[in-house]
């Protein structure tokens, strides 16, 4: 395929997707909305699985094509999946912070699901900084969790390979979120900046030199789409997630707290799946695998996969191994 | 405008940012040619490495490979970076905002104090963008050395385009390996958070200029509307916590002594 061919059907992939799986919304709360997947299989039996996703960037990535959908995984092992969409925050939003997310719109989705089921407590999947969201939830209401699967969540955020967090301990993060959001074009260019040869040079020529197949195109554009598909942040709950996880790494410490609630990791004595990428730029290993040493569950597991952090949604050997790994730890509690 | 400030920052640095060329990155109907065009002059130097080091003495090739590796270096030092907003924009303080010295004198001594700090602020970002840039400079520079030495280190492939393929893929990682080790180290994070740092001052002080001229004319600002904002979520608050107040006095039981007084008073009605 020539550039001129390889960028006319770039042009043309462009989908717009926003996820394949059919779904509906069950609940919603101002911009948040509560997602049910439609079942696929004969229903496996546990729990249903309430998936909190990050704030940074849209959900839509566990789901983004039918053979690359971690959502369409977990249902074909007869899961019953949640997915929890933060939407995207404006600036009504400037003010809402990290307790508001937690107490509010994630303690609201889990009783919502919870009164649907007639259950007291849940399965939970927190993916990146929705797996930060759901230990503190967790730990503030460990009545409400059944069992808690961390995907390529940062616990320890100064594990010596975090390079976001190098950069961000010496920002003054108020005087960056000032009194509004945080924009999601701006996020994106640090993003870029962990790895710029790669990710705003070496991808790109790629296509050229070795230009996949039609399908393998329309695959680079939805990632694509995805990846610049960024929600500002609301500005208060990002200056406390910077100043307490990146700067001051409470969690990690044991100092953290929720609205005057101590959210205490070794407090937490419920079944945990940690999985993680060995290859996440975003996430090094390091940091997850601090988890260990933190809580106080006895039942704890970690699994590493020879991926990066968006491998661990999209690629196609994380289809194979991930939700069937998750399945089969469910099925065992 | 928009509303958003960062938004009106990014807009705001684009204005100093020099024209693109025709073709490049920052045209949206072209947006591909820059890639197309890094992969024909990374071919045309890796060519012209291959023909040179092909059946060469040994003292050829390494130089041949070298000649490759400064070439790369080169070509990818003319990368703009993603934190490369508004480079060249300031000229060490010759801005039209600039008097940055000079003493504020009169009515609009406080305007002129603000018009100050933003300038200086922007000269920081400027500072603190050649800092970076400088950085990643040497970090190429490093990437080039190390690229040289991968590639004396085995004899070069026949040309075809797996093998430029390849020594793309090889050149990208002895870059995003000498960058990994500069973006670590205290002088690249610092360069970046005065980036930042500067940049927030900047945005601020302009976002204030711009409120104190939207007062005069009677025009909503965004702290006025900020301060309604407060004002709701606290009573949303309040609301909540009725609410909820409400909902566990209704689950709570109510004690016999209160049933029992409740029924003497209906009953005496």
């Amino acid at each position: 395929m020539t550039p001129a061919a390889t960028f006319a059907a770039l042009a043309a992939a462009n989908t717009g997707t926003t996820g394949c799986s059919e779904r509906q919304v069950v609940w919603q709360s101002g911009k948040v909305k509560l997602y049910r997947y439609r079942p696929t299989a004969r229903p496996a039996a546990s729990a249903p699985l309430l998936i909190v996703y990050a704030l940074v960037n849209r959900p839509y990535m566990m789901d983004l094509q039918e053979d690359r959908s971690l959502i369409r995984g977990l249902l074909s092992e007869g899961l019953d999946v949640y997915l929890i969409d933060w939407g995207y925050p404006d600036g009504a939003d400037r003010f809402t912070t990290l307790a508001d997310y937690i107490d509010e719109h994630l303690a609201g989705c889990v009783e919502q699901v919870l009164q649907a089921h007639r259950l007291s407590d849940l399965n939970m999947l927190g993916v990146c900084q929705g797996g930060v969201l759901s230990l503190c939830f967790s730990a503030l209401y460990p009545q409400r969790v059944k069992n808690l699967i961390t995907m390529v969540t940062p616990v320890d955020f100064h594990s010596p390979a975090d390079l976001l967090s190098k950069w961000a301990r010496h920002i003054d993060v108020a005087a960056f979120v000032g009194a509004g959001n945080v924009s999601g074009d701006v996020l994106n260019q640090l993003f870029l900046s962990l790895m710029p040869f790669r990710l705003t040079q070496q991808k790109y020529v790629d296509l050229v030199a070795e230009p996949p197949d039609r399908a393998g195109l329309e695959n680079f554009m939805r990632v694509e789409q995805w990846i610049f598909d960024s929600p500002d942040q609301a500005g208060a709950a990002f200056r406390e997630f910077v100043t307490w996880f990146y700067q001051e790494n409470r969690l990690a410490q044991n100092r953290l707290e929720i609205a005057g609630r101590k959210v205490d990791l070794h407090s937490l004595r419920l079944p945990i799946l940690n999985l993680i990428g060995k290859r996440d730029h975003l996430v090094p290993p390091a940091a997850s695998l601090a988890l260990r040493g933190l809580v106080g569950s006895k039942d704890y597991t970690a699994l590493e996969f020879d991926l990066g952090h968006i491998g661990m949604y999209i690629s196609a050997r994380a289809q194979h191994e991930v939700p069937a790994s998750i399945a089969k730890w469910l099925a065992s509690r | 405008m928009q509303a958003d400030p960062w938004r009106q920052w990014q807009a705001f640095s684009a204005l100093f940012t020099p024209p693109a060329p025709a073709g490049s990155a920052r045209n949206g109907a072209s947006s591909f040619a820059p890639f197309a065009d890094l992969t024909e002059r990374f071919n045309d130097a890796a060519r012209a490495y291959l023909n040179g080091a092909a059946n060469a003495p040994t003292p050829a090739v390494a130089a041949a490979a070298r000649g490759f590796s400064e070439s790369l270096r080169e070509l990818f030092g003319d990368m703009p970076l993603p934190w490369n907003l508004g480079a060249g924009s300031a000229d060490g303080g010759a801005s039209p905002l600039s008097a940055l010295h000079s003493p504020a004198l009169g009515a609009t001594r406080e305007s002129q104090l603000r018009a100050q700090r933003i300038t200086d602020a922007w000269r920081r970002v400027d500072e603190a963008q050649r800092r970076l840039q400088r950085l990643a400079a040497d970090a190429l520079r490093e990437a080039a050395v190390a690229f040289a030495a991968k590639l004396a280190a085995a004899p070069p492939p026949a040309p075809s385009t797996e093998a430029l393929h390849k020594l793309y893929g090889a050149w990208i990682d002895c870059a995003e390996d000498a960058y990994a080790r500069a973006a670590h180290g205290e002088a690249f994070c610092s360069a970046l958070a005065e980036y930042v740092n500067a940049s927030s001052a900047w945005r601020n002080e302009l976002q204030a200029s711009i409120e104190h001229s939207a007062k005069l004319l009677d025009l909503p600002a965004r702290s006025e509307i900020n301060s309604l904002t407060q004002r709701l979520r606290a009573v949303e608050g309040e609301l909540r916590g009725l609410r909820e107040a409400r909902r566990a006095k209704a689950k709570t039981p109510e004690p016999k002594a209160a049933k029992l007084k409740r029924a003497r008073r209906k009953a005496k009605r």
